[in-house]
């Protein structure tokens, strides 16, 4: 069978228009990407990496000057299909004069969910601003202003949810709120595009990965095969530890007064048997170059 | 569809700018001032007397009718004029709003057409304007009536007139505006494109300012697709003072004002469609 695709990107680029007829800066430089339908993917990279010009391009915001964009398998101008996709914006800037419940009732409106104000307010609910829809939000701090975008975004339950820096000016609880309501989405089968620079919030929430670095897509996968430089560890041993039989069980000299082990877990507890056995005590073991940040620091060197 | 509902956003929106409230405010102390400093006494169909704000107003008796029209003919210009102007001031930042950042990618993103998005702000603007010339027009009509018994639709004729003319004079600014997103500007554009208007409708008593020759030839050709603002405003003092309107050169000129805004329009709308945001 057919693998579903919710995004479908090929050789996209986007080249902006500079001044005078003259080509500005290209943001984009042939993204190849597919986003399997139910999967939730990170996007992620250095600033000026064109995220959020790829992220602009699949809802038509811009236009790729090469390349085609499918999304939920149509045609992303097409207003039916985006009726089938919610969308925060990484600025959001929402009327100052409007309450909550007049922004979610406008988008309602236009995607014509038929949704009164008791569903309009338990959505609001769920992002934490119920007590706050009849309020403009040009009083609300960025953060609550945030969540009335998710709240959109959230709207009529879309098959697609394309976020661009979902957690940006929420508190430490509301990222933990925002990742409830993106896992719950996912639980009822939505696709997830997420574009965020805070890899860790990324990596709790994401499964697969995309590594978009000067406007090309260089990694892409899974976390686990993103880490391609193998496992590493660092390790720290009490002091009094013998240095020689240290090196013999292959420790060599890390960072920060800490030992480093290349190898797996089978040779990392071989190691750690070696050390124990000649009286050393271990204090702290933690694994190296296995996070989001090690593989976006690797991505952007343009090391394997 | 997509555009009206775009339309009723724009008119919620605009319940909470201070320039709308100002001229909500402003007509309707207009209309206390005449209802509580108007005085008019018709006797038998004639004006006995009358007084604004304890000053004589309208001379000897006549039929109320004929001495009234001045007053008429006066409310038709100042809510033509007064509606273009008050539009251009209160309008200029409804599409520069709706195009900032932050706002544009989430409408863009919704689903309606980009051609909807804009001709849904031009139809809200129009409604917007509409519904305060009729309501200085037909507000003056009703406090005309209360005080004489004489009922006169031609305030609420001129209001139409204006939202007519105006409309040209709003495709203009919406151009400006999707060429360069800045309230400023889009306001000056409408300024110039008022001006523009006012002296295509006079493009003849104007013209032989002009040197015979080329001079006086590009005049004529640049001015002779512009909509004739003052012609119909002249229409809306004719229909206030109860005479015969010029149906068929009326009917020109809002032809013409409906086909340079229809261009216009256009132009702005295949902008929108190719910009990035």
């Amino acid at each position: 069978m057919e693998r579903v695709l919710a995004i479908e990107a090929e050789g996209l680029e986007k080249r902006y228009p500079g001044r005078l007829g003259r080509p500005g800066p290209q943001a984009l430089r042939g993204v190849d990407l597919r986003v399997p339908a139910g999967a939730a993917f990170g996007l992620i990279g250095p600033n000026g990496a064109g995220k959020t010009t790829f992220v602009k391009a699949l809802l038509g915001v811009v236009h790729p000057s090469a390349g085609r964009i499918r999304l939920l398998g149509g045609d992303p101008l097409d207003p039916k299909v985006r009726a089938r996709v919610g969308y925060l914006p990484e600025r959001l800037e929402l009327s100052r004069a409007w309450t909550p419940l007049e922004v979610l009732g406008s988008v309602a409106r236009f995607k014509r969910l038929g949704l009164g104000r008791a569903q309009l307010l338990s959505r609001l609910e769920e992002v934490g601003v119920a007590g706050e829809a009849t309020r403009a939000v040009g009083g609300f701090s960025k953060g609550m202003r945030q969540r009335v975008g998710l709240a959109t975004a959230l709207l009529g339950d879309p098959e697609l949810l394309v976020l661009d820096e979902p957690t940006d000016g929420l508190d430490p609880l509301g990222r933990v709120e925002v990742r409830t309501l993106l896992q719950r989405a996912l639980a009822r089968g939505a696709t997830l595009l997420l574009n965020s620079h805070l890899l860790a919030e990324t990596e709790r929430v994401c499964g697969r990965f995309g590594v978009l670095v000067a406007g090309r897509v260089v990694r892409e996968g899974p976390l686990e095969a993103l880490v391609t430089g193998g496992a590493s560890w660092r390790v720290r041993f009490a002091p009094g530890a013998p240095a020689a039989a240290l090196q013999a069980a292959g420790f060599t000299t890390g960072d920060g007064g800490a030992l480093r082990l290349a190898g797996g877990l089978a040779a990392l507890n071989a190691a750690l048997d070696a050390a124990r056995a000649a009286g050393a005590l271990v204090s702290e073991v933690a694994a190296e170059g296995q996070d989001l940040e090690a593989v976006l620091a690797a991505a952007v060197e343009g090391q394997p | 569809m997509n555009s009206l509902a775009v339309a009723l956003d724009l008119l919620r929106e605009a319940r909470s700018r201070r320039w709308v409230l100002a001229l909500a405010l402003g007509t309707t102390g207009l209309l206390l001032l005449v209802a509580f400093g108007l005085e008019l006494q018709v006797v038998d169909g004639a004006l006995a007397a009358s007084r604004f704000l304890g000053g004589r107003a309208f001379g000897d008796i006549r039929p109320a009718d004929v001495a009234l029209r001045p007053l008429f003919a006066g409310v038709a210009y100042a809510v033509f004029y007064g509606g273009v102007v008050v539009g251009v001031l209160v309008c200029a930042d409804f599409a520069p709003a709706a195009l900032a950042p932050g706002r544009i990618e989430q409408l863009l993103a919704l689903p309606l057409r980009r051609a909807e998005l804009l001709l849904g702000t031009y139809l809200g603007v129009l409604l917007l304007l509409g519904g305060g010339a009729l309501y200085g027009g037909a507000g003056l009509t009703l406090i005309i009536f209360a005080k004489t018994g004489l009922f006169g639709w031609a305030p609420a004729g001129a209001a139409l007139l204006a939202v007519a003319g105006f409309g040209a004079v709003y495709a203009v600014m919406l151009l400006s505006a999707v060429a360069v997103r800045s309230a400023a500007l889009s306001g000056a554009a409408g300024g110039v494109a008022a001006v523009a208007f006012v002296v295509a409708g006079q493009r003849t008593e104007l013209a032989p300012l002009f040197a015979a020759g080329w001079g006086r030839s590009l005049f004529l050709a640049l001015s002779a697709p512009l909509p004739r603002l003052t012609g119909l405003a002249d229409h809306a003092g004719r229909l206030a003072e109860g005479r015969p309107a010029e149906l068929g050169l009326l009917g020109a000129q809002l032809g013409g004002a409906a086909l340079f805004s229809a261009a216009v329009l256009a132009l702005a709308v295949t902008l929108f469609d190719r910009k990035d945001f």
